[in-house]
């Protein structure tokens, strides 16, 4: 009863904003959790082969149709080549996967206590800025410097990610709003970060920053293969254990009992004693903490540097991650694994096919596309009946 | 014309809705559709009316086979619906209302005509004795003679016959005795009408025939001259049901709840509850009679931490729970059965473990501060589930899976299973089958004998005055009435309700004496 | 492309449209120099085998009868920043000049396209297991990745666009632009050319890739104002102080207008963004508002905004695709690897566009004398900074 502010904002927009997610989370849970996630990979697939023949403009004007299925077929055997054919493929996969997975899982954790992040690409930057500063500032020893560089990651990413939180909780700033705006202030901070002599390179009048020393790298996952071009690196690891970290919160904790409560039912959640504003700021603290990571695990082992772009889109795709992994920790992991094949194989794609590797940009957002319309896969897979439908127009019945 | 609905099988996902329905309606009669919730009364009105599609059987008009693939073409075929929840646009004119989307225009632009409509409307009006002023503004009405405009927008349509999905839920017994009026005076027009209730002594009242609807079969059909209530109630329940709670006398001791002058406002300032002053004395049950809307609502979140008071004071024993938090209120013994169990009461993607702990996780050894004991809390369910009869097929079974009864048992179990000093249960049996209702009445008054204060709050007046040892009326966020349950007629509590009487003030010492 | 709007520095000034670029849209992303004839094939089969002599490049296994051997025989091969090639901007120009020098020398032009910072190593290392002559590496964001790839694999030969590396590496070749050189002269030219006395620049973010356009032109107004006698006002940049007008990105056309508007507002006729895209805010501005002049950037506007021809007095050229041309006819053709190669008024890496509809409007006398000018600067006599 002391945060009224979260009162009122929860009256006038709460309904229609956890109906949103609800709605969309429902749609994707109506027809089995792994059969329609496949039948949308196929579908994407699908069209992508007349993505690929559209965009071999030569072969099309000169009707070499012989010639573009065999494009078409080479793309298509690269992606699964270049994911997992050997060291180098696996390697790529995983160094694709690592950041999808930290990044998705901040989304995920919103998404079970009804909120948006929409804010991982500023949390990851201001994570990688907090932890590319004690990768460059320290000089071993590992033991010492490799943690609290994840960690310093993990606190700024914590830090960024419980504004929105406190904006909502206390002012009822929609998190939407709140999430992309600290995105442009995180954006321009670390263009200005990089400039200042504390974290700018010194002989460089680019945005670039100091290099983390050899001792705050993140070990190779594949060091003892003695392949440098093998660069995944232990912040899968990290990504992993956070995944574990995420299921065990929210199936073994009373605040994951919390989260869930209120992302499913919010009026259930008040009505049995939760505080709406402070599962907001811890859910939101949460989700900045895996972001943060994220940024760490992609300065400090990947990029080993950090540039204003470092967080690239990540951020964004991980709301497709999360949604294709029904924010559960499972399926988190598994959509996170799938973009970041993808990705790997759309390398190779590119480089033996010539294919642009924007058909892989195009293929996620196909596959996301099928996943969120279940009417749209119901129409093309013929599903029976009001499968697709029945959860929310379906009211009169059942109750 | 004849409407006949044959060998109607309706299938969703686990459930058959409509198993093999059969239902003929003619004009110049009115057909009670009775069935307890889920029965799927509904969805058979539903197919009746182009929104959903039968898997198997057929629809004749006069002997004619049919298809409604919308249900602008069963409105075509003659058919009105009235639905639960009124669709009216507020800020319109009653005229305006009727004729949408279907508007007489003038000119080539299309302008709508207003007064051609306002005459047909009241044209009409007046032909059934609606009363209705065709300039009023909706918002400005009250909910029976919206309910009206629903009724008018369909003759407008010249249906010949018309559905209406359970009427009388939102009217109060003076409204519901108006209603039944224009039933009649529709039916004399020649109009057949399908009233769909699940109030067996309002289906008795005005049907000519009754089809009893159960677990998606017609299980029979009944002669309203030759079946009585309590007849008509095993044939929906299939099975021998007790209508009246049994209890014995009240033995009222020391006031447990003592409420004075609380005063509630929304967001925009209005007033919700209007200094509201009453106690509740342990061992005994009060009921809260009003037609929704009257504050209750707001009353029982201010009891329970979820709307801060302005003025005024709630003690719970000695201790001031004024503005305690949900969660102090929980602990200082006080069981909530909310009125919207989907809404607050549950979480419909939890498991029914899950729920059973949903209020209680914190503490009673289910966690240990941050992790939480499942097999503890599956324990516990399972007792529960056992103990309080909840119909699952397993505590993993997500509660949105169980049928409303079964529920609401959750919740009851849940909130009633532990040492309580106040029970306060709104709307406790809204939507539950008859069987579940005798067991959720027996289980209100299992708590009020052990010791517990008990609030009931119910816009079903039977159920108040079957449960309650007091009754309260509120009226506009007031308390108009405080009175013995043994002092105390139905009609006197309608009068009540709708406002037209008054209790002078009394204090409760009185009343309780 | 993304809701953060992350500047891309990279594109600083690199903002062409010309139609050569629109119209040879990427229709594919390898260009194959093939040829029918089959002498012409053995020419150019021997050709390779003397360019992969001197390219260092273990090239044992191209046949003379294999009639696909201009694919396997050495490429040059770009790889972009996150702008991918088809950017309309530096990528693009770079390519262009990659596809050129490949058609020139017989070889083939491939590009890998990174979508993130991520991707930088992993497609040059794709390119060093590829065949290539020359791996080009576009914009500063890949400096890291090409110094390490470089510092890994001495037996390959890198270009890098718009990186100076303080020790230079053997084996890459970086290709920078002495863009204050043109500016200065666009400056002397702007204050030659002012009616009001006023003249104004502005950027897209206060970085030195920018700045330097701009201290190029501040320094030539200044120039002009000192041997001539006037006063003429550069508003937008104060040199001294290194501070001054900044859109604030590269992508917003709005922000141009507003500044252009601004600027108008205060006296200048005659603007030099320095902005990319945000530039052509500035010439709609100028094509709305009669007497006011925009000096291009990067390309020739003139030509590749065509629409707002009229606008233009000049461009201030950058010439990247030359500097590809010229890095790999010095690499695959000279065999020389390595070296710092500058764009420069001297080399004509660097440049004024022709002044085209405005050539009548410009008196003869400044122009002679912008031609004196570039040549004392080209001489050593005059220090644009």
């Amino acid at each position: 009863m002391t945060d009224t502010a979260i009162d009122s904002s929860n009256d006038s927009d709460g309904d229609h904003r956890e109906g949103v997610i609800r709605r969309i989370l429902a749609r994707i849970d109506t027809t089995n959790a792994v059969v329609l996630p496949l039948l949308a990979l196929f579908g994407a697939l699908v069209i992508g082969i007349f993505v690929i023949a559209l965009s071999d403009v030569d072969k099309l004007r000169a009707g070499d149709v012989e010639g573009i299925l065999t494009t078409i077929k080479d793309a298509y055997l690269a992606l699964p080549n270049g994911a997992f054919n050997g060291w180098r493929a696996i390697n790529e996969t995983i160094v694709a996967t690592t950041p999808l997975l930290l990044a998705g899982l901040a989304v995920a954790i919103t998404f079970r206590a009804g909120l948006f992040n929409i804010g991982g690409t500023g949390q990851m930057l201001m994570g990688g800025m907090g932890a590319i500063y004690v990768g460059f500032s320290m000089d071993g020893p590992g033991f010492i410097q490799i943690p609290l560089g994840v960690l310093a990651g993990m606190v700024m990413g914590m830090a960024w990610g419980i504004i929105p939180g406190l904006l909502k909780a206390r002012a009822g700033v929609h998190e939407v709003i709140a999430t992309i705006m600290l995105n442009f202030i995180a954006g321009s901070l670390v263009l200005w970060l990089l400039k200042t002599d504390m974290f700018g390179r010194e002989g460089r009048n680019d945005p670039i920053s100091k290099l983390v020393t050899p001792e705050g790298q993140l070990p190779r996952l594949f060091g003892f293969l003695d392949r440098p071009e093998l660069r995944a690196h232990i912040g899968f690891l990290i990504a992993l254990s956070a995944a574990a970290f995420f299921w065990w919160l929210l199936e073994r904790t009373t605040l994951g009992f919390e989260i869930r409560a209120q992302g499913a039912n919010s009026h259930a959640a008040r009505y049995a004693g939760m505080k709406p504003g402070r599962l907001i700021i811890t859910s939101f603290a949460i989700a900045g903490g895996f972001a943060g990571l994220a940024g760490a695990s992609e300065v400090l082992g990947t990029q080993g540097r950090a540039t204003q772009g470092f967080a690239g889109d990540i951020g964004f795709d991980a709301i497709a991650v999360a949604l294709l992994g029904r924010s559960t920790p499972t399926g988190t992991v598994l959509a996170a694994f799938l973009f970041g094949a993808l990705q790997a194989g759309g390398q190779k794609m590119q480089v033996t096919t010539g294919v642009p590797v924007d058909l892989v940009l195009i293929l996620r957002a196909l596959i996301v596309l099928f996943i969120a319309a279940p009417l749209l896969m119901k129409a093309i897979f013929r599903f029976s009946s009001e499968a697709a439908d029945s959860g929310p127009s379906f009211g009169g019945w059942g109750a | 014309m004849e409407l006949e609905l044959r060998g109607i099988t309706k299938r969703f996902p686990g459930v058959i809705a409509n198993d093999d329905v059969n239902l003929t309606i003619k004009t110049g009669e009115v057909l009670a559709l009775v069935g307890e919730n889920g029965a799927g009364k509904s969805t058979l009105m539903n197919i009746m009316y182009g929104l959903y599609h039968a898997d198997e059987g057929q629809i004749f008009v006069d002997g004619n086979p049919v298809t409604f693939e919308t249900s602008g073409d069963a409105i075509a075929a003659g058919i009105g619906m009235v639905h639960q929840h009124f669709m009216l646009v507020p800020v319109f004119t009653v005229a305006e209302n009727v004729v949408l989307g279907v508007e007489p225009t003038t000119g080539l632009l299309g302008k709508l005509d207003t007064a051609e409509a306002n005459a047909q409307v009241r044209d009409i009006s007046g032909q059934y004795g609606l009363h209705l002023d065709p300039e009023a503004l909706i918002e400005s009405l009250p909910v029976g003679i919206q309910q009206r405009v629903e009724i008018l927008k369909v003759l407008f349509r010249d249906a010949e016959i018309v559905v209406f999905d359970e009427p009388t839920a939102v009217l109060t017994p003076q409204e519901i005795e108006e209603f039944f009026n224009i039933v009649e005076s529709l039916k004399a027009s020649g109009r057949g009408i399908v009233f769909i209730t699940h109030k067996l002594t309002e289906a008795l009242k005005v049907a000519d025939r009754i089809s009893v609807l159960r677990r998606g079969k017609t299980v029979g059909e009944a002669d309203p001259a030759e079946i009585d209530e309590i007849g008509l109630a095993e044939l929906m329940v299939g099975r021998p049901v007790q209508l009246v709670v049994d209890k014995a006398p009240s033995q009222p001791g020391e006031p447990i709840l003592s409420v004075d002058q609380i005063h509630a406002v929304d967001s925009s300032g209005r007033t919700l509850v209007d200094h509201v002053s009453f106690d509740v004395h342990a061992g005994e049950i009060v009921g809260v009679a009003g037609v929704q809307g009257n504050g209750q609502t707001e009353l029982v979140e201010a009891l329970t931490g979820l709307r801060d008071v302005i003025t005024g004071s709630i003690h719970l024993g000695s201790e001031d729970i004024t503005h305690a938090t949900p969660r102090d209120v929980h602990r200082a013994g006080v069981a909530h059965i909310p009125e919207d169990r989907q809404r607050a009461g549950l979480v419909g993607d939890f498991s029914v473990a899950e729920n059973m702990v949903l209020t209680r996780y914190h503490d009673d050894g289910f966690s240990t501060g941050i992790k939480m004991d499942w097999p503890k809390a599956r324990a516990v369910a399972a007792d529960l589930v056992e103990q309080y009869d909840v119909r699952t097929p397993s505590i993993q079974t997500a509660a949105g899976n169980l049928s409303g009864g079964n529920q609401q048992k959750v919740i009851v179990a849940r909130e009633l299973s532990r040492d309580l000093e106040l029970v306060i249960a709104s709307q406790p049996t809204r939507g539950v089958d008859v069987g579940s209702i005798e067991y959720i009445h027996s289980q209100v008054v299992k708590a009020r004998d052990e010791g517990a204060a008990v609030l009931v709050v119910s816009t079903e007046l039977d159920e108040v005055m079957a449960l309650s040892d007091r009754v309260i009326v509120m009226f506009r966020g007031r308390i108009v009435a405080n009175l013995r349950r043994d002092e105390t007629e139905h009609n006197d509590i309608g009068l009540y309700m709708a406002g037209a009487k008054e209790q002078p003030v009394k204090t409760d010492a009185e009343t309780t004496s | 492309m993304s809701i953060l709007g992350v500047i891309d520095v990279a594109e600083v000034g690199f903002q062409p449209l010309s139609p050569a670029i629109l119209t040879s849209t990427r229709e594919h992303l390898t260009v194959t120099t093939s040829d029918n004839s089959q002498g012409e094939n053995m020419i150019k089969t021997k050709k390779l085998l003397a360019v992969a002599a001197v390219g260092a490049l273990g090239l044992a296994a191209c046949g003379s009868d294999d009639d696909s051997s201009t694919a396997d025989g050495g490429s040059i091969c770009e790889v972009t920043d996150v702008g991918g090639v088809d950017d309309k901007g530096f990528n693009q120009i770079a390519f262009e000049g990659a596809e050129r020098a490949a058609a020139e020398f017989g070889l083939t032009a491939e590009v890998l396209e990174s979508a993130s910072d991520a991707d930088y190593e992993t497609n040059i290392q794709s390119f060093l297991e590829k065949d290539c002559s020359l791996i080009v590496t576009v914009g500063f964001l890949l400096g890291d990745a090409t110094a390490t790839a470089a510092a890994a694999n001495t037996d390959k030969q890198f270009a890098i666009i718009d990186v100076g590396y303080e020790d230079a590496i053997p084996n890459v070749l970086t290709l920078n632009f002495a863009t204050a050189e043109p500016s200065f002269l666009a400056g002397y030219l702007a204050a030659g050319m002012t009616e009001t006395g006023k003249v104004a620049t502005y950027g897209g973010i206060n970085i030195p890739p920018v700045t330097v356009f701009m201290d190029g032109f501040a320094n030539g107004v200044t120039y002009y104002n000192t041997t001539k006698g006037t006063a003429v006002e550069v508003l937008g940049w104060d040199f001294a102080a290194q501070d001054g007008s900044f859109a604030g990105n590269f992508e917003n056309l709005d922000d141009g207008k507003a500044l252009a508007s601004s600027f108008a507002d205060e006296g200048a006729d005659i603007i030099f963004p320095v902005a990319g895209p945000v530039g052509l805010g500035s010439s709609a501005y100028a094509a709305e508002n009669d007497g006011i002049r925009i000096i291009g950037v990067d390309n020739d506007l003139t030509v590749s905004n065509p629409n707002e021809s009229a606008v233009y007095l000049t461009s201030v050229l950058k010439k990247i695709d030359e500097a590809v041309f010229a890095a790999a006819e010095q690499v695959v053709v000279n065999g020389q690897g390595g070296g710092a190669y500058v764009g420069t008024l001297e080399n004509d890496g660097v440049g004024l566009a022709p002044y085209h509809e405005q050539a009548d409007d410009v008196p003869q006398e400044l122009k002679d004398e912008i031609e004196a000018l570039k040549a004392e600067i080209i001489a050593g006599n005059v220090l644009v900074n």
